[in-house]
């Protein structure tokens, strides 16, 4: 018996959906039996991708992001996609601090918050096409039992 | 629910449940008005009802502060919870704000420091 579950979600590029966003994901991995130490960290992990699609990708406007979600075994993996504007400088984009936005109160973390809250990240993006998120996190990486 | 408070001076944000970029925002935009306009010396925020945070409460509260400390006042944080304290760690803001355990502390602190008169 394969050991593997999906989901795909899209929704309008709209702040108010962060939340949904980030509620979905948490609701979905529960399977993993994850602290809620854990599903903090993939909240806010998710919450930063999404904003990041919202504000940069789509400056704000009209557009859609979508968040594939697989659990294998104790493994949570995140894709969030968006056909935004793209990032020229991803390495760059990734600098803790670095935003394109200060005036709108952007503190430059989303990257960082990400790097910190899932075991991996990375980040394809072309300029015009769009944007793809991807991260891992292991559940219950911090309490073995074996 | 209110959003802030203001007497003698000090302001405290009741932040809201989820502090992301949406709710941020909100924030922002009808506090910032007020802040202008009004006599503030010290801020306060307090985590009391918060149980979410990302990165967009961060550029907050750092937006909130440099207005503050441009007029030489102290912000304080208080009444966070372990997650909050996670991100708030991470960020490093720790370093220029004070977490404090009750606001009475933060306003036996401002009286100590000659803040009453």
């Amino acid at each position: 018996m394969s050991n593997t579950n999906e989901m795909t979600l899209e929704f309008t590029s709209i702040s108010q959906n962060e939340s949904f966003a980030r509620v979905v994901v948490a609701a979905f991995i529960s399977r993993t039996n994850p602290t809620i130490e854990e599903v903090s960290d993939v909240k806010t992990a998710v919450s930063e991708a999404v904003t990041n699609s919202i504000i940069h990708g789509y400056d704000n406007g009209d557009g859609k992001i979508s968040i594939k979600t697989v659990v294998q075994d104790r493994q949570v993996y995140i894709e969030i996609r968006d056909e935004g504007k793209g990032i020229p400088d991803i390495e760059r984009a990734m600098e803790p601090l670095f935003t394109t936005r200060p005036d709108m109160d952007r503190s430059g973390m989303g990257f960082s918050f990400m790097e910190a809250f899932m075991d991996e990240l990375h980040v394809e993006s072309e300029v015009g096409k769009g944007t793809v998120i991807k991260m891992r996190k292991e559940i219950g990486a911090g309490h073995h039992f074996e | 629910m209110k959003l802030y408070d203001i007497e003698n001076g000090i302001m405290v944000y009741y932040l809201p449940e989820e502090l992301d970029h949406y709710a941020a925002e909100r924030i922002r935009k009808k506090s910032d008005a007020v802040f202008d306009e009004k006599e503030v010396k010290n801020l306060i925020f307090d985590f009391k009802n918060t149980c979410f945070m990302d990165s967009s409460g961060i550029g907050l509260i750092t937006g909130r502060y440099r207005k503050i400390h441009d007029n030489g006042g102290t912000a304080y944080i208080v009444n966070v919870n372990s997650a909050i304290d996670k991100v708030l760690k991470m960020s490093g803001i720790y370093r220029i704000i004070g977490k404090w355990n009750s606001k009475e502390d933060i306003i036996n602190e401002l009286i100590k420091g000659g803040y009453y008169e």
